[in-house]
């Protein structure tokens, strides 16, 4: 991706999704005082969440602020990457993600679903003995 | 660690940090080191932490932020009354669990 086509993804994510530029600057004033390796680890999972994250502002800056948390903390105590991040990183930032998705469309799309399904079901409100 | 274990170990992990933390109060390091000692070699301590954000937000622990000498405040994890419930009703459902597996693998039913 060229940093034209970075800059732009960025701009869209901050207006879209993260909304408040305060919480988001932070963050990354944060994430240039860690250690290069860990600023990679995190600027890679920051990445990811950007395209499968939580599709809420509060939630996407909620994530960003734990992950910064994370990586300070390991690089204090001096904890290797791997061991943070683990075998299969996308497992781990899905786990992560899975804590954040109450918001957004992400949730939406979900309470419809559930309720749909209840309605075809025949358990939506108002029926709830499971009779047609 | 094999992949079956790991597999394994995901839907217990909850129940492994509650019980835990029933003992006494920890952070996130310090969990993840004990389970790393108990053979659980390739625990990610993200994974532990994506766990610990969980049960917060569920109300089955309450967090003390405590200064460190070095690097940001660790936070703290104590098990509260809520917590508590939840760890019994997990020790209820591992006995059934585990008293049906036992049968299967003498060859019951």
């Amino acid at each position: 991706m060229s940093d034209t086509d970075k800059d732009g993804l960025i701009a869209k994510f901050i207006t879209t999704v993260i909304g408040d530029k305060r919480r988001w600057r932070q963050y990354k004033a944060r994430v240039k005082q860690l250690p290069p390796n860990y600023r990679t680890a995190v600027e890679a999972i920051e990445r990811y969440v950007m395209h499968f994250g939580p599709s809420d502002s509060d939630g996407a800056a909620s994530l960003f602020e734990d992950v910064a948390d994370l990586f300070e903390r390991a690089a204090a105590d001096g904890t290797p990457i791997r061991e943070i991040v683990g075998q299969d990183p996308v497992e781990f930032v899905e786990a992560l993600v899975q804590n954040y998705t109450k918001g957004g469309y992400v949730a939406r799309e979900r309470n419809r679903l559930i309720s749909a399904i209840d309605q075809a079901a025949g358990e939506d409100a108002g029926n709830q003995d499971g009779t047609v | 660690m094999s992949k079956q274990m790991t597999e394994m170990l995901k839907g217990v992990l909850e129940g492994i940090v509650l019980a835990i933390l029933s003992g006494r109060s920890a952070y996130g390091y310090e969990i993840t080191a004990w389970l790393r000692e108990q053979g659980f070699s390739d625990i990610a301590e993200g994974t532990v932490y994506a766990l610990l954000i969980r049960i917060e937000q569920r109300g089955f622990v309450d967090v003390a932020k405590v200064p460190s000498e070095k690097g940001p405040p660790r936070k703290v994890y104590s098990l509260n009354a809520q917590g508590r419930r939840h760890l019994d009703e997990f020790w209820k459902t591992w006995s059934f669990l585990s008293e049906r597996l036992e049968q299967l693998h003498k060859g019951g039913t």
